[in-house]
């Protein structure tokens, strides 16, 4: 569940045959085992060692754009000993404080894998520029430096893992393992204000689908995520008892 | 636990041929670091066939390959400061940084007709040339093959569809019918097995 299965991910990692919350979660565990940081950087080294038998000569013209594009380019000013490549692992590594949620995560990631891609392909099929925004947001939620790690257990089964920023005000939500909800019912998420006023919803699950990653917005000052089993195309108040509610 | 593989390094692995070019990109790119443009003129010389020819290898489109290559070369320029010899040699480090900017460009674009569609085209195109190959390149190739070579069917192709094809271990787990933990494992064991071929260490 923990060490051993994130750990059989490193060769896929180093191959990048892996998926952003795969990276985000193999990231995390690195930040933890200085030895497999060792090994993997093997392993990458090893993959480089593959990219010799493509070697091939560029147009000619593009040196002279690229080095005029590099005199027009400021650089990165030094930084601390490997700040740029350990900060945001160490940010991860503060996060994962709670040791099972390496677990988690990574457990959520893989469920949750197929959903995403489906929903990318989905997404490709509509517009290529909303799947890359998307992607990109859940990508800057999952690294923003304020980026807090939630989960919870479904009541009934599932699993849902929740990383809220506030400085992006938005959420990443990874649903796992949950039952069927039936053809006519779909899961929604909810955002909880306060104690006094209603949930705001954050978002309906397609009807009858059990795994999803979700990217949630307006999560700025909200005491509580909730998830609940409405019908499907959602409810505008909670029709149910949240079958989970996590203290944001 | 009982996978041979997972036990410590095997103490005979011989040092790994610390070849000059290597050891030319790591210092460059220390100059790089501090703003030194013929150190960068000279550091393009020694990568941007590599890191073309990976794009192009991945991306099958020439033209694509190109534009990713000088972004990802302006980008070594950028970000030079970042490179850390004790975590890898240069050229790994300018690699990884383009194969990942490579598959990720291959993800977020590309519906499979589309690529197709691309692959086709690119089968017609008059390629660059290719001629100004290099003895040392001719002869790493020859040993990456044999390493290659020496890995099980399955470990081979779960390696190259993933590195050359920029497939997730789940399309690669699909496209070889096998399943989701096995392709993970041959990934690692597969690697494993290439490393110890071509001697690869990573010094720290």
């Amino acid at each position: 569940m923990t060490s051993p299965d994130i750990h059989a991910l490193g060769g896929a990692y180093a191959l990048d045959a892996v998926d952003d919350l795969e990276r985000a979660a193999f990231d995390r565990h690195l930040a933890e085992c200085e030895a497999c940081t060792i090994e993997v950087a093997e392993y990458r080294e090893t993959a480089t060692r593959l990219a010799e038998g493509s070697w091939s000569v560029p147009p000619r013209r593009m040196r002279e754009e690229v080095l005029a594009r590099a005199a027009a380019t400021a650089q990165l000013p030094p930084s601390g000993h490997r700040r740029g490549l350990a900060s945001p692992v160490a940010r991860w590594r503060r996060l994962a404080a709670a040791a099972s949620v390496v677990g988690v995560l990574g457990i959520g990631a893989a469920a949750t894998t197929y959903a995403v891609q489906e929903q990318r392909l989905d997404d490709q099929r509509t517009t290529v520029a909303l799947a890359q925004e998307r992607a990109d947001r859940i990508q800057a939620v999952l690294a923003a430096p304020d980026a807090a790690l939630h989960g919870g257990e479904l009541a009934g089964g599932g699993r849902v893992t929740v990383v809220v920023s506030d400085t992006e005000d938005a959420g990443v939500v990874v649903l796992a393992d949950a039952p069927a909800p039936g053809p006519d019912r779909a899961y929604q998420l909810w955002l909880v204000p306060d104690d006094s006023v209603a949930p705001i919803s954050a978002g309906v699950l397609p009807a009858g689908q059990v795994q999803a990653t979700q990217l949630i917005e307006g999560v700025r000052g909200r005491a509580a995520f909730a998830v609940s089993l409405e019908p499907a195309g959602g409810s505008p108040v909670p029709s149910t008892t949240p079958l989970v509610g996590i203290s944001l | 636990m009982t996978d041979p593989d997972l036990g410590p390094r095997r103490p005979e692995a011989a040092p790994a041929v610390v070849r000059p070019e290597r050891v030319e990109i790591d210092d460059l790119l220390r100059a790089v670091a501090r703003g030194d443009d013929s150190a960068f003129a000279r550091l393009y010389d020694l990568l941007a066939p590599r890191v073309f020819g990976l794009a192009r290898r991945v991306l099958r489109d020439p033209a694509q390959a190109e534009e990713m290559a000088q972004e990802v070369l302006v980008e070594v320029w950028r970000t030079a400061s970042r490179f850390d010899s004790q975590r890898g040699s240069g050229l790994s480090w300018v690699l990884t940084i383009a194969h990942r900017r490579t598959v990720d460009r291959v993800r977020s674009e590309q519906a499979s007709a589309d690529r197709m569609q691309k692959v086709a085209a690119a089968s017609v195109h008059v390629p660059y040339d290719e001629v100004a190959d290099q003895v040392g390149t001719r002869l790493e190739r020859q040993q990456v093959r044999h390493c290659l070579d020496g890995l099980t069917e399955l470990q081979r192709q779960a390696i190259t569809l993933a590195y050359y094809g920029g497939h997730t271990y789940r399309e690669v787990a699909t496209l070889l019918d096998a399943a989701l933990p096995t392709v993970k494992t041959r990934m690692r064991d597969g690697l494993i097995r290439l490393r110890d071929c071509l001697s690869v260490e990573v010094t720290s």
